[in-house]
């Protein structure tokens, strides 16, 4: 086990391997403001267009009155359905083939407040703005589903590929000694990411080149091309930087269709920044869940069946699960098992994903019902959690590959001080603070897809990695950078990263918490074919010190080629480039299987999500794991939550860059602060207007509402997961955040909230 | 933003005729006036800038009253020693409020004619009703999400809560409003919106904020402010108490309390229930638990907002007892 | 902020035009402005309704000050007017004409070494996508000079004005922390 204390180290050579606590990379340009991001390029001739949006939630546009913005200053278009020229449907990232029907992103049929219905495009920005609200809308309303709770939304349509049972949970749950049974609830939530949605798009002939934060360049770009009936090779993506995206900047969405159209009306690049409030509604963050669980167990707290039905909300024209059985069927032993899950359609923008959709909510039932058994039974929140330890894959019925759950106990309690825990709620207090400690466990899967990248070893020694794989603060520029280094033998500093680029050899979405796993995998790869050939060149050069020599014999290291037979210094990678008069030695490697090598297999790799591997698609079942152990401090007459301090464990596997992955642990712990706390989309029942949709309202987590946090890595390297020996690191940490504070609020109020976030006013 | 012309004001009387001038706003930290411009509800023709003035910004205190001037910044006031000593209440609201770069831009003036946070009131492209926006148009927030809303002071046509935290301090220490040479205490200068939310504040037209003047006082020097809030920081009030308290010669003895609350009301509320219960009795917990719920007498809620007719009490016993156990 | 609040009702009153695409348009309010930005003189003809994050970032090519609301609400547009970190989104450019603006461009020149903070940000990975960074840094910088880095709460409360939706709170909270000795 690896305590990984929150200080770096300095100045270590060895932090440039793989493992090291190498800083970013990309960290210079980023703190001194040069950073490109995608909204911050200026084509020549570039125009703003700024989108109007709909009023109502549900009926259709009876017509636009654009005479008002048409006449106003700096405007060169108002585009309505009506003007606006055709698009083609496009394959979307399961595959399925497009209707022949176009794809209209300006809507006449209205399905949510805040659809976009016309764009102004203006000389600038300022211009485009005004404008924009002197458009006038008519419309024909109709009744709106504004939410779950709207009486009229129902029960839904049950999905009966979510269903996942086993034994006969229904029979051993009557016959349990112990039975208890909570509706457990979480709001619409918003991934806020800092860097608003938006793009520029500019095009010149038949190619189009696009600036956009993406999260899976290839995808989108793919959109673009099939939108636009364009090859794939006339798009140009770029998103060198990410402003933040937490699953929303994974795919083209109708803003972006709207700008590369006007730039192709016009003839002029087009601008389009979605503004802040449009953020809430351009796309769709994590949708709002409701989920009973009955949970059935033996007098000790051993469990006997657990029963879970679930629900959440979608769109009126598209499915979007929120899988709430996830973490319920696999966390636990238990002879038997049902989990069952509904969409309900109402009146919202589609959702999206937003960090760990479906693993999030799904643990925030089943870690605060097994909150809940503890106390009824009487035993200790972490003891019931290892008496019913699930020692292999319940639901798969497989191996984990690896699990340190047990380890990550172990090793929160003890540095948390867990023993000093006082069994009673509402029994420890400082003044007039409530204490309270909880503790919540979190699970996300090994998801992979095969990955490509490109290697460059070049006449001076240094090396060039190429993927079209992005950094959005992840940290890929960097552990990239040190795969690199590390499998040809160089310094860390001669290694450049390019990234972001849809020219550059292709990749899958950075999403799932995939990326980092499958692209040093192929970068692995592909620099040890480029230190091959660096080698072979070594032997079989006529003018190189090493000929003749056997490749096993030589080794390569802080840039310097070296038989370890012979006494000399060695010689340097570009002293032997040079000898041998090569300019660049290149190696393009990916990881397909040989079933998927084909151009349209590889196409359809890189574009869609179809060759993505479940974790449970081999012999084992492949998952990272986390514990979550918290205090929190609730004022005692006001119901104010804080939360005091709080120690994570977690495997995660192998860490690339521990300095980096912690901050990504951190990162999603503090999310999951927010949510437990803080964020809730709230919509006015009439119109399904989303009325907190700035950050004045929707609350994120300042500075001030964190405290110092501890991290603990227990991983050890996983092989089964990775070729490198990783598993998931983005999305785990915020999972069990949120019921870990829950049962500390319960420990210290002695009031158990199901609902998020906890807000004063559900504690006094 | 609508189109506007800008002009730099040279002089105070240049800034009074520009306010008198129609459809023209005056600019001072741009805190609200910007913000609101962009939501739409602000539209001015013309922004006279009026920051630059020169003589506006000062704090003057000597044992009378302290004189704050109109453009003084937010952060400047709350780190004034003599604030800090004098008007304990004041520097403590002032530095909860906003954040850090919001206090170095906004003004005195400006804060107290701050607007409120209404959703209804910032969106009128979805919500074209609001009688504060357009008089007798009617109000979304009546029947709408109003868990911020306000439960004293509020009428049949607004709802929506004085969203300041210095204004309530000002309540306390019955501060009064320079408008050039007319003075107004600040509990008169805040309006209840009755028929009338557009109208806020008793100014008239072509009269600026030129000062702010608060008297001295044993219970303004043994002052606090308290504010409660969903988030730890950067939040408007969920509820908030400016107290101040003299105790007599025994030391236990209340021989002089104010208390204003934020957060609950249309404008800075006075509790003078609150005060009255209290001059003259004992400095004892229970009293003072007892006393504090009339802090919300005659409050009215609607639905989402109940949680602040329990809260607010709470807030002015917390605050009480916390300046009272300070000695 | 406003004084003295006095909405009249009535067209707009725009009477000057000009020729574009051949088409009569009206004309907006345009303004000429003398900025000095980061110890240089800037010209720039703007609209008097932009505001000096707009005016960086689209007219004066200083795109390191980020948009991240354009309400006054995330501090991602925080630049230092007259020394005090203020929020450009809510400022006119036309205001801080006279004023000496410094953007995190202006903190360490190109090449040469990083400002204290700026290192302590980079050692500590006091940020993940960076987008909120710049701002975070001009309000470090500010908050070490105003007296506000004394205890980790002040820290916490003075950089709350930034929000950071990657979640580098405890870093960032490091990072300043060890600056402000070092500056001290």
């Amino acid at each position: 086990m690896t305590i990984v204390e929150t200080r770096a180290k300095r100045g270590d050579a060895a932090d440039g391997a793989l493992g090291g606590r190498l800083s970013r990379i990309d960290g210079p340009a980023k703190i001194t403001g040069l950073a490109d991001y995608a909204l911050e390029h200026h084509p020549q001739g570039m125009v703003h267009a700024v989108l109007v949006e709909s009023a109502i939630a549900s009926g259709r546009v009876v017509s636009i009155d654009a005479n008002a913005a048409e006449r106003a200053p700096g405007v060169l278009l108002v585009m309505t359905p009506d003007n606006a020229l055709p698009i083609k449907s496009a394959t979307d990232w399961l595959n399925t083939p497009p209707s022949d029907a176009p794809y209209e992103p300006l809507a006449r049929s209205i399905t949510f407040a805040g659809q976009h219905i016309a764009a102004v495009i203006a000389e600038t920005f300022e211009q485009a703005t005004a404008a924009a609200a002197l458009v006038k809308v008519y419309y024909e309303e109709a009744p709106a589903i504004a939410g779950l709770d709207d009486p009229k939304a129902g029960d839904g349509m049950p999905l009966d590929r979510m269903t996942i049972e086993w034994g006969d949970a229904h029979g051993a749950l009557a016959n349990a000694p112990i039975r208890i049974k909570h509706e457990y609830r979480t709001p619409r939530e918003y991934n806020v990411p800092i860097e608003p949605h938006g793009l520029i798009a500019e095009w010149k002939g038949d190619r189009l080149t696009v600036w956009e934060p993406s999260q899976w360049i290839d995808g989108m770009a793919r959109t673009y091309a099939e939108w636009f009936d364009i090859p794939f090779e006339n798009v140009e993506l770029r998103s060198p930087y990410i402003g933040g995206g937490f699953g929303s900047k994974a795919l083209a969405l109708e803003h972006g269709a709207i700008a590369i159209n006007a730039a192709r009306m016009l003839g002029r690049p087009v601008k389009l920044a979605v503004t802040r409030a449009q953020t809430f509604t351009a796309y769709g963050g994590r949708p709002a869940t409701r989920q009973t669980i009955e949970l059935g167990a033996t007098r000790d707290g051993k469990l006997v069946s657990i029963v879970q039905t679930g629900a959440n909300e979608t769109s009126m024209k598209a499915v979007q699960v929120e899988p709430l059985g996830s973490v319920t069927s696999i966390m636990y032993a238990t002879p038997n098992f049902s989990s069952r899950q509904n969409v309900v359609p109402v009146n919202t923008v589609k959702p999206g994903a937003l960090r760990a959709p479906g693993e999030n909510p799904s643990a925030f039932g089943i870690e605060c019902a097994i909150d809940e058994l503890a106390y009824e039974v009487g035993i200790d929140p972490v003891q019931i959690r290892l008496l019913n330890y699930a020692e292999e894959d319940p639901h798969a019925r497989k191996p984990w590959s690896t699990r340190r759950l047990r380890e990550a106990y172990a090793a929160g309690a003890e540095a948390f001080g867990w023993s000093a825990r006082q069994p009673k709620p509402r029994s420890m207090r400082e003044g007039n603070q409530l204490i309270g400690y909880g503790v919540a466990a979190g699970t996300y899967p090994v998801r992979r897809t095969p990955g490509e990248a490109l290697v460059r070893i070049l006449g001076d020694g240094s090396v060039e990695v190429a993927s079209s794989g992005i950094d959005m603060g992840q940290g890929t520029y960097t552990i990239l950078a040190q795969t690199a280094a590390e499998a040809i033998g160089v310094p860390v500093e001669k290694v450049r990263v390019k990234l972001g680029d849809s020219s550059l050899p292709r990749a899958p979405v950075a999403g799932g918490s995939q990326f980092a796993n499958l692209i040093t995998g192929a970068v692995h790869k592909a620099a040890l074919a480029a230190r091959d050939e660096l080698i072979g060149l070594a032997i079989n050069d006529p003018n190189s010190p090493f000929r003749d020599l056997q490749a096993n014999t030589l080794i390569v290291e802080n840039g310097v080629i070296s038989s370890p037979r012979d006494t000399g210094a060695g010689v340097g990678i570009a002293e032997i480039m040079q000898r041998t008069g090569r300019e660049r030695i290149e190696a393009l490697r990916d990881t397909l299987p040989e079933n998927l090598r084909n151009e349209k297999d590889h196409f359809r790799n890189f574009t869609t999500i179809t060759t993505m591997l479940s974790p449970t698609d081999g012999d084992y079942s492949l998952h990272s794991w986390c514990v979550h152990f918290v205090e929190v401090r609730v004022d005692a007459d006001f119901g104010t939550v804080r939360v005091a301090r709080m120690v994570s464990a977690l495997d995660s596997g192998r860490l690339y860059n521990p300095k980096l992955a912690e901050s990504q642990w951190k990162g999603g712990i503090i999310m999951g602060i927010g949510q437990a706390l803080l964020e809730e989309g709230i919509v006015d029942a009439r119109n399904g207007r989303v009325m907190n949709n700035n950050l004045g309202d929707y609350l994120v987590p300042t500075n001030a509402d964190i405290p110092d946090l501890k991290v603990i890595s227990v991983g050890i390297p996983d092989t089964h997961a990775s070729v490198l020996g990783g598993k998931a690191v983005g999305e785990l940490g915020i999972v069990g955040v949120a019921p870990a504070i829950a049962n500390a609020v319960y420990h210290a109020t002695g009031v158990r909230v199901r609902d998020l976030p906890i807000t004063m006013d559900k504690l006094t | 933003m609508r189109d506007f012309s800008y002009v730099r004001a040279a002089t105070i009387d240049e800034a009074l005729s520009a306010a008198a001038m129609p459809a023209t706003m005056l600019l001072a930290g741009g805190t609200t006036l910007i913000d609101l411009a962009k939501c739409g509800v602000a539209e001015p023709e013309r922004v006279v800038d009026i920051s630059h003035l020169k003589g506006l910004d000062g704090v003057r205190i000597d044992g009378k009253a302290a004189t704050i001037g109109a453009l003084a910044r937010m952060s400047r006031v709350a780190e004034d020693p003599a604030i800090k000593g004098e008007f304990p209440a004041i520097s403590e609201a002032l530095w909860q409020a906003a954040s850090a770069q919001i206090r170095n831009m906004a003004t005195i003036g400006g804060n107290l004619l701050q607007r409120t946070r209404c959703a209804y009131f910032r969106d009128p492209a979805t919500f074209p009703n609001c009688n504060k926006r357009n008089p007798g148009s009617g109000c979304a927030a009546l029947t709408g999400v109003n868990r911020s809303h306000a439960v004293l002071g509020g009428s049949s046509a607004c709802i929506a809560t004085y969203p300041g935290d210095l204004a309530v301090a000002l309540t306390a220490f019955d501060a009064l409003v320079h408008l050039g040479d007319r003075q107004v205490p600040v509990d008169d200068f805040f309006l209840l919106p009755g028929a009338r939310p557009d109208k806020e504040h008793a100014m008239r037209p072509g009269e600026i904020i030129t000062a702010i003047s608060v008297p001295a006082s044993p219970a303004a020097r043994r002052s606090t402010f308290l504010k409660v809030r969903d988030r730890q920081s950067y939040e408007f009030a969920a509820a908030s108490a400016a107290v101040g308290i003299e105790l007599g010669g025994d030391g236990r003895t209340i021989t002089d309390i104010r208390i204003a609350l934020g957060g609950i009301a249309t404008k800075p509320w006075r509790a003078r229930a609150v005060e009255d219960a209290l001059r003259g009795t004992a400095f004892e917990h229970d009293a003072i638990k007892e006393a504090s719920r009339l802090a919300v007498e005659g409050a009215i809620d609607h639905g989402a907002n109940h949680y602040k007719i329990e809260l607010a009490p709470r807030v002015v016993e917390r605050a009480i007892l916390k300046i009272g156990a300070a000695a | 902020m406003f004084f003295g609040l006095l909405l009249v009702e009535r067209p707009a009153a725009l009477g000057t035009y000009c020729h574009q695409n051949g088409v009569k348009t009206p004309m907006t309010n345009q303004i000429s402005l003398n900025l000095d930005i980061n110890g240089k003189s800037r010209q720039v003809t703007v609209e008097a309704r932009v505001t000096l994050l707009d005016a960086l970032r689209e007219h004066l090519e200083l795109t390191g000050t980020k948009k991240g609301c354009d309400h006054g609400q995330c501090g991602a547009c925080t630049v230092h007017v007259d020394g005090e970190r203020v929020l450009s989104c809510l400022t006119l450019a036309a205001q801080v004409e006279g004023s000496t603006i410094n953007t995190i461009e202006g903190l360490s020149a190109p090449g040469d070494a990083l400002h204290p903070v700026q290192a302590a940000f980079l050692e500590h990975d006091a940020f993940q996508c960076g987008y909120c960074t710049p701002g975070q840094i001009m309000s470090a910088v500010a908050c070490i000079r105003e007296g506000h880095a004394g205890s980790d709460d002040e820290i916490r409360e003075y950089m709350s004005g930034n929000l950071c939706r990657c979640g580098a709170y405890p870093h960032i909270v490091d990072a300043v922390r060890e600056a402000a000795k070092e500056l001290s």
